[in-house]
């Protein structure tokens, strides 16, 4: 990102242009009303099912003595993961230099505050008694991992929300005047939250200035979240979780998540906000290039964590890797790595499948695989404990997910949804001022 | 040359199927308990059954067992009650693989307690009493003292029974000297007998460890309880080495509590918690800046 801006751009015509493009969709229409409220009706019996899971306890779950970790913990895994990649695209991306990421940064910070948002309550869905939730403040170690986890997971949700508020502001200001088509109290709160914003250089300067230093902060704070995740199951002694290498492991497996989140809302974003204009096919090209890469980075990652210990087969790594190669496990854990890792990658290699369409099909097998592949981390190690499991039923020795489990977890992917939706559909989704401000240039540049 | 291959199979498999029976030797089979069975007894014995066996046999009849390789029985199973008495006693005595022997743990006497009330279980079983040889040893009730000799080093037991409300000692009876662990007792140089004063000298090492001013809990038994009844002392002697071993939890450490984390985690997490929210607030700061410089236009 540049530090200083050339403010000429405000008198271009072309602004006028781009502002109308972008600002187009936004406010409430039809398709907005019927969408949302289908989103929330279906919440409304997720709710339900936290309501039955409030009132009885965990018993309603499939999680018990020896499986007490199951689809919310890998549900939270994976909400993690995908939020990190606002740090890879707006900060590592753009702090590189990268002009292709300018119109795509606000959709994985949106991404990045829906997912981390919503990771928080999915911990306090895992919890059996949610009204003790101070405790893990009051009375919380500050040798235990969960408490940096807390801390972690505040912190970046706070740098996401301000990291996406920031580079609005300048947005909300070009937005005011240009919003007839709009409610008026949206038209209020455009005039709140752009803080008085009138282009000057001195507010330029001030706002670069916060930006800069957010896109840095962001880096160490989003690998520390997702490190801390990782080490919630890594400094436990139980083959499958007790590995060196599960904060990187953890790292790349985010990045993949993440970039195939952005290729699926961007997807929907340009077909229903006709913004072909802006998230062109050379944008869905780079980010399939990103996406092989990261899956690369994966791949490799995954080889390591499997290899290594299958090489050695110590007595308990060898009953969990057979769980995971030939047993229980074996359907999920294959297709998880041929599908969602091993075939994008050879697929994405070709320019043919870098095209919008076979990208957003591709990244929606990967987010699936990634979600299951967080399943994968989480439960099979718990079915093997070290100390022989006894004097409990049978059915307390498997897990299996219950139906009121999975409304729950569908509830927290719906609550992902409608943050995004009300984002995207509320604010300019592509910075006006830096497309504008970029056109500026290259008109200027092409004249002389 | 092929009978002969089958033979020895035969004799192995066999050998094999004897190496997991437990044997007792016959003469210690045939021992009786000196008392009868009662209901005190059986009571006595359940408290003690439920300290030491429980864990491990669960409750008798009950086939609530630990799940160990090899299952260890039920107290009322057929198995465990087609032992006769002194192979019963005997196995406590000895313990095998994951079962301990209650030797230095538990007295004889006690010992027949349990099996008494292992036999509650059993409504086929009839008792037979060892034929009483009490009262055939010099003296009866005998009581112990423990004391420490410092210029020889030796840990001395002394021996009296009252005999017409005179203590006398008592001379020619073994005892055993033992220091109290956290689970049985370890014995301590030899079993040896009473001089003719009644008096026993044990040597004793110089390295045991004891608790933080060196005190240890010494245990000392007779062990012909036949002869001259059942008969114990224990005595907290200052004769270990002094050992002062913090708890575990009393240092800072990863797994204490928050008032003792270790002071570098405490620096660490501070450290970088005031970083990333200091950053936070000057960019907050920031956007109060820019409405500033707003409002002044």
């Amino acid at each position: 990102m540049a530090s200083e801006v050339n403010t000429d751009f405000l008198q271009d015509k072309k602004l006028d242009s781009i502002a109308a493009d972008i600002l187009r969709p936004v406010g409430i229409t039809q398709g907005f009303v019927v969408w949302m409220g289908f989103l929330g009706v279906s919440l409304m019996g997720c709710i339900y099912a936290y309501y039955i899971q409030w009132d009885k306890g965990l018993i309603v779950t499939g999680l018990r003595d020896y499986i007490s970790w199951g689809m919310y913990i890998a549900n939270f895994v994976f909400f993690v993961a995908t939020s990190l990649v606002g740090m890879l695209i707006s900060s590592v991306l753009g702090l590189i230099g990268f002009k292709w990421v300018k119109p795509i940064a606000r959709i994985a910070e949106i991404i990045a505050v829906a997912f981390a948002a919503v990771a928080g309550l999915v911990i306090v869905s895992d919890m059996g008694r949610p009204e003790r939730l101070a405790n893990v403040i009051l009375h919380g170690r500050i040798q235990s991992p969960i408490i940096w986890d807390v801390t972690v997971v505040t912190t970046y949700l706070t740098i996401s929300i301000l990291l996406y508020f920031l580079p609005l502001i300048p947005d909300l200001a070009i937005s005011k005047g240009r919003m007839n088509h709009t409610p008026k109290w949206l038209q209020n709160m455009y005039e709140v939250l752009s803080v008085k914003w009138q282009h000057t250089p001195e507010q330029y300067r001030l706002l670069l200035k916060a930006i800069r230093i957010l896109l840095i902060l962001i880096i160490p704070t989003a690998f520390a979240i997702h490190t801390v995740t990782s080490w919630l199951f890594a400094v436990t002694l139980r083959p499958g979780w007790d590995s060196t290498i599960f904060g990187p492991y953890f790292l790349a497996g985010a990045f993949v998540a993440g970039s195939a989140a952005v290729v699926i809302v961007m997807y929907f974003i340009r077909s229903n906000y006709k913004l072909d204009k802006y998230l062109t096919n050379h944008h869905f090209d780079m980010m399939g290039k990103l996406l092989v890469l990261v899956s690369i980075v994966y791949l490799y990652f995954n080889i390591n964590e499997y290899l290594v210990p299958s090489y050695k087969m110590k007595t308990a790594e060898a009953i969990h890797l057979h769980d995971l190669f030939v047993g229980e496990y074996a359907l999920m854990f294959w297709s998880v790595q041929l599908l969602g890792l091993v075939l994008p990658i050879i697929l994405l290699l070709f320019s043919f499948f870098r095209k919008p369409f076979s990208m957003l099909v591709i990244s929606i097998v990967v987010l699936i695989a990634a979600w299951f592949k967080r399943f994968l981390i989480v439960v099979p190690t718990q079915d093997h404990p070290f100390l022989p499991m006894q004097y409990v039923p049978k059915a307390w020795m498997v897990y299996q997910p219950t139906i009121i489990e999975t409304a729950i977890t569908v509830g927290t992917l719906l609550l992902v949804i409608i943050i995004i939706t009300i984002l995207v559909k509320f604010f300019p989704v592509i910075p006006i001022w830096e497309m504008a401000e970029e056109q500026h240039e290259l008109d200027h540049k092409s004249q002389k | 040359m092929k009978r002969y291959f089958i033979l020895l199979i035969i004799v192995l498999f066999s050998m094999q199927l004897s190496a997991q029976e437990w044997v007792v030797a016959p003469a210690e089979a045939a021992l009786k308990s000196p008392f009868a069975f009662t209901d005190s007894t059986r009571k006595a014995g359940e408290v003690i059954y439920v300290a030491n066996c429980k864990s491990c046999h669960g409750d008798p009849g009950k086939n609530n067992v630990i799940q160990l390789v090899p299952i260890p029985p039920d107290a009322a199973s057929v198995k465990m009650q087609a032992n006769t008495d002194g192979a019963l006693h005997s196995k406590l005595i000895q313990g095998r693989g994951a079962m301990p022997s209650f030797k230095n743990t538990l007295s004889s006497t006690d010992l027949w307690r349990v099996i008494s009330f292992m036999r509650g279980f059993n409504p086929k079983y009839v008792q037979e009493v060892a034929v009483p040889t009490i009262g055939s040893a010099s003296a009866q009730n005998v009581s112990i003292k423990l004391n420490w000799n410092k210029t020889s080093g030796q840990v001395e037991a002394l021996l009296t029974s009252l005999k017409e409300n005179i203590a006398q000692p008592v001379a020619g009876a073994e005892v055993k000297l033992f220091a109290k662990r956290f689970f049985g007792n370890l014995p301590i140089d030899e079993a040896r007998k009473s001089d003719a004063l009644g008096k026993v000298s044990f040597n004793f090492p110089k390295d045991l460890p004891g608790d933080s001013i060196g005190n240890v809990q010494l245990v000392v038994k007779l062990t012909d309880e036949v002869a001259f009844g059942e008969a114990s002392a224990e005595a907290n002697l200052t004769v270990g080495v002094p050992t002062n071993r913090p708890a575990l939890t009393d240092q800072r450490s990863m797994w204490g509590v928050l008032e003792k984390s270790p002071v570098w985690l405490i620096f660490a997490y501070v450290l970088a918690v005031l970083t990333a929210w200091g950053f936070i607030a000057y960019v907050v700061l920031q956007i109060r800046a820019i409405y500033r410089a707003g409002s002044k236009e």
